[in-house]
């Protein structure tokens, strides 16, 4: 396990107060809103449905995002992005979706 | 509900994503009833055309009451992309059958959010649906009434069944 190639490309989100949440790109770090995280949730998931990632993976093999009304665009490959929907889904995780 | 979220939201997200399509089965139900409409107002069938206007409305308006339903409670309504609507109809009798299919499918799918907000014990949206759940029975009710009234007077003329529809 390479954990420096890990750190390379990885995308995180933390919740830094109330209302600020943080999305750290491998090259630079985004603060959002709530408002914008449910934006940037909406994308994401609407990228990564089944047929939206067959069609990245036939076409350009990447995607280029919005992020933060627009002020961040970012790029991401399909690993990056499927670890990015999982970052969303801790985010807004529930506890009851493990336990049924 | 026990989330980072629960703060900036008052409903569930997932089931707010079930809203959101709610809102984009509403518009388009409103659209399609649009055309209803103008199928009805080209042929002088006055009774069927005011009926569909107004449900084209309604239907409008219930968008519009779970639109703003999701913002209220700090979450994010989309506007949503209305396609494929239906322009081409054989018969008026027809129109009313679609009419009634389609009330029947908005049904399901409000059942459908309301038993996932049940799930996820997101109380706020479960109250909230049961005003459209009384709603979606009368919507039933009217349509299926008024396939009766087809079928009470078969061949008679069309416009001698149209103005049997009620208006209200
Ligand atoms: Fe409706």
């Amino acid at each position: 396990m390479n954990t420096e190639i890990h750190t390379n490309t990885s995308y995180q989100i933390e919740h830094l107060t109330f209302c600020k949440y943080v999305l750290r790109t491998p090259s630079k770090t985004i603060s959002l809103s709530f408002p914008q995280m449910l934006e940037l949730r909406r994308k994401i998931n609407e990228l990564t449905s089944y047929s939206s990632l067959n069609r990245i993976i036939d076409n350009e093999n990447f995607v280029l995002l919005f992020v933060a009304d627009k002020q961040h665009l970012i790029f991401l490959e399909i690993p990056q992005l499927l670890q990015l929907k999982e970052e969303i889904a801790l985010i807004f995780h529930t506890p009851d979706t493990i336990l049924v | 509900m026990n989330t980072i979220v629960r703060k900036q939201m008052s409903i569930h997200p997932d089931v707010m994503d079930l809203l959101n399509n709610q809102i984009a089965m509403e518009m388009k139900a409103s659209a399609s009833y649009l055309a209803m409409a103008s199928w009805c107002d080209q042929r002088e069938l006055l009774n069927s055309k005011a009926l569909f206007y107004k449900q084209a409305e309604e239907e409008r308006e219930h968008a519009m009451k779970i639109f703003e339903f999701i913002n209220d409670n700090g979450g994010a309504a989309i506007s949503p992309n209305v396609t494929n609507v239906n322009n081409d109809f054989e018969s008026l009798i027809s129109i009313y059958e679609t009419a009634l299919e389609q009330e029947i499918s908005v049904t399901q799918s409000i059942f459908k959010i309301f038993k996932a907000a049940r799930k996820a014990d997101d109380y706020i949206t479960e109250v909230f649906l049961q005003w459209f759940i009384t709603e979606q029975a009368e919507e039933e009710d009217t349509f299926r009434s008024i396939l009766d009234i087809f079928g009470l007077m078969e061949g008679m003329p069309l416009k001698m069944i149209d103005e049997r529809i009620p208006t209200e």
